[in-house]
């Protein structure tokens, strides 16, 4: 018993001895260096999970950093790997860290962020409504507070047009979704009164997993003429299976984003998570070098949508498409 | 990046800086733990369906202090129109666990469902029931700027104190409540079923009073964990049964290392809130090795099995003509 404790203590003692030998390094680090020397910024990522999508984004992320400010720049990655609680636990980390800026991609990493800090700058990507992210009512594009950046909104207006205009006679609308998606339930709503203001009716299918979507998608094929899948991470992850089941079932796939769209869709007006990841990068530039206040800086979207097509499911369905509609490489 | 460079870009007053964070969230998952512990010690059962739980403790939570939830609820606590009190919200998500619990209790009881499925298909089916508390969104915030929250990780060394205080008084009313004779009726059923029925306990009913304890004490972590957090999610349980595990067995490692003998039992159920600040401790030195978070769940699961063996290391070696010549000691907990 008493070993034990006198080995406690000596731990204690150590690891404060460590302490401030690392303080005592810091300090003279500060008194050696010349006053010119560059800052070098140091940014610390947080995201929710491993997925093409949001590793896009981080990757644009970095990417337009390192262009604008070379080795100017410091990341620390890190993935929640699918638990939200971690996210808490790695922008914990980052504050103690006292990195310049926090990158947080998917809504949950941001609402931890958010609830974590509001002093140091967080810039969010792959949202879709930060209104609804961060519980401001009456959302106008900029918080007031130390949160801003990307949506990666698709144009569901435009998107709803395209399903009009490739199945004109299409009367039912399927929309197949993920329950626990936070970004889907809005663009169902949207792009619900975007069909029914086109005179079709949007009907919803809802799975809850990687289980039963085949079981869904089949009843979501047998009571539509047309499916359209929005930007949906699980959806995305499931694709072929959906594919599986709409193929065999001739009923055609307009999806929200190219992803989805490669695997089981006909036809998308995409944006591209690189590009949306690049332009938070962007933003984090002017924050971390211009000094820009963050709490003024607008929500941005996508630079570009692009009118994209699948050729092989393009061929199965009889569909021809114009110019406009670039096709999707394998 | 030599291997030098890597030790020198560690910094230990940073890990320093990052444990109170830690802390924090290790108590509130201790918590979590404590209610863990009722089945998987007490009851000497696995119950799973804590994933569940958990994240409607933290829905129910978040949606009465946001203003949403039945009109009915809102007027019994004189919040028609303002603020649901932070209290009333927390104690509803303890009602709306002892609600799961009680599921998972029937499906095994009345079904004869082994407890381990039951808790499965009850985590299942909560899943549904989660979104639609959030009205089927899977994520809802709660910002510490707008609404009373007790704790936040804005607020860590605030909220430090303040988790301290609710866990302690929870450790003190489940210590006189298994010292009165349902309580200890509840873990003599778990001890030995045979016996407990053969002295007149109505063991079917303890253990559904057990899972119902556990389940609500595990939703009260929720809605005190997405407070911390600042958020609900439907998937916030996540991982919970892993952690309220390791918490146990690492109280329960550290405990018998520290005291030698007899253990009181509020004391037992301490070290449970102690093993959830160690894992969360643990969780920070992996982030603070920047070890690669892609590796976070191997070296977490490495570590619970690491806790999970030293039990079995230590009674082997225990296992002696010996010390089997004094008596040996028992498995089950008392």
């Amino acid at each position: 018993m008493k070993k034990k404790l006198t080995a406690l203590l000596m731990i204690a003692v150590l690891m404060f001895a460590l302490a401030s030998c690392g303080q005592q390094k810091e300090e003279e680090n500060n008194s050696n260096e010349p006053v010119e020397e560059p800052k070098v910024f140091h940014v610390g990522v947080v995201q929710l999970v491993q997925h093409p999508a949001l590793d896009a984004a981080t990757e644009g992320f970095q990417d337009a950093l390192k262009e604008k400010l070379g080795d100017r720049v410091v990341f620390d990655v890190k993935n929640g790997s699918g638990e939200p609680a971690n996210c808490t636990t790695i922008v914990n980390g980052f504050i103690s860290d006292e990195v310049d800026l926090i990158m947080a991609n998917a809504t949950p990493a941001v609402a931890a962020a958010a609830t974590a800090t509001s002093v140091i700058p967080i810039l969010g990507t792959s949202v879709t409504e930060y209104g609804a992210a961060l519980d401001i009512d009456n959302f106008n594009g900029t918080s007031g507070f130390n949160v801003s950046g990307t949506s990666d909104l698709a144009p569901l207006d435009q998107q709803a047009q395209m399903v009009k205009d490739l199945f004109p006679d299409a009367k039912v609308v399927g929309i197949l979704f993920c329950s626990s998606e936070a970004n889907s339930k809005y663009q169902v709503k949207v792009v619900s009164e975007c069909l029914t203001k086109l005179g079709m009716e949007p009907r919803e299918f809802s799975f809850t997993d990687t289980n039963d979507i085949a079981a869904v998608a089949q009843q979501a094929c047998d009571e539509s003429d047309v499916i359209y899948i929005p930007t949906d991470n699980k959806a995305a992850d499931c694709a072929e299976t959906i594919n599986n089941v709409a193929s065999v079932a001739n009923v055609p796939i307009i999806a929200g984003e190219e992803g989805i769209c490669k695997a089981c869709g006909v036809a998308t007006l995409t944006i591209d998570y690189y590009d949306l990841g690049h332009e938070t990068g962007l933003m984090a530039f002017e924050i971390l070098e211009n000094g820009a206040d963050i709490s003024k800086m607008e929500i941005r979207y996508a630079p570009e949508f692009t009118k994209k097509f699948n050729p092989a499911l393009a061929e199965k369905f009889g569909l021809t498409f114009g110019s406009d509609y670039v096709a999707i490489e394998d | 990046m030599s291997v030098i460079d890597y030790f020198y870009s560690l910094d230990p007053a940073k890990l320093l800086k990052n444990l109170p964070g830690g802390v924090a969230q290790g108590i509130l998952w201790g918590l979590m733990a404590l209610g863990v512990y009722i089945t998987f010690r007490l009851l000497n059962v696995s119950d799973l369906t804590v994933e569940g739980s958990f994240a409607t403790g933290g829905a129910v939570t978040v949606v009465l202090i946001t203003g949403g939830g039945p009109a009915w609820l809102r007027a019994v606590f004189g919040a028609s129109a303002g603020q649901f009190p932070t209290w009333a919200a927390l104690l509803m998500a303890f009602f709306v666990g002892v609600l799961c619990g009680l599921v998972t209790g029937m499906l095994h009881s009345y079904l004869g469902i082994p407890a381990i499925l039951a808790g499965i298909l009850t985590q299942l089916a909560l899943f549904s029931v989660n979104l639609h508390i959030m009205d089927m969104s899977s994520n809802i915030p709660v910002s510490v700027d707008k609404y009373p929250l007790y704790v936040s990780g804005r607020y860590v060394l605030r909220s430090i104190p303040v988790a301290a205080v609710i866990t302690a008084a929870i450790i003190g009313i489940l210590y006189w409540y298994f010292g009165t004779e349902q309580g200890s009726a509840i873990r003599s059923t778990g001890n030995n079923p045979v016996m407990s029925s053969a002295q007149g306990i109505d063991i079917e009913k303890m253990k559904m009073i057990g899972f119902a304890l556990s389940n609500g004490i595990v939703a009260l972590a929720g809605g005190l964990v997405a407070q911390y957090q600042g958020f609900a999610d439907v998937n916030m349980g996540r991982g919970a049964s892993v952690i309220g595990l390791a918490a146990v067995i690492i109280g329960d490692v550290a405990s018998r290392a520290i005291f030698k003998g007899h253990i009181n039992f509020a004391v037992k159920m301490a070290f449970v809130i102690l093993g959830g600040i160690v894992y969360y401790a643990v969780v920070i030195l992996v982030l603070w090795l920047k070890l690669d978070t892609n590796d976070l769940k191997l070296f977490t699961a490495l570590i619970v099995a690491l806790f999970l063996g030293i039990p079995y290391l230590q009674s082997k070696k225990r296992e002696s003509f010996a010390s089997a010549a004094k008596g040996g000691s028992g498995n089950a907990e008392t």
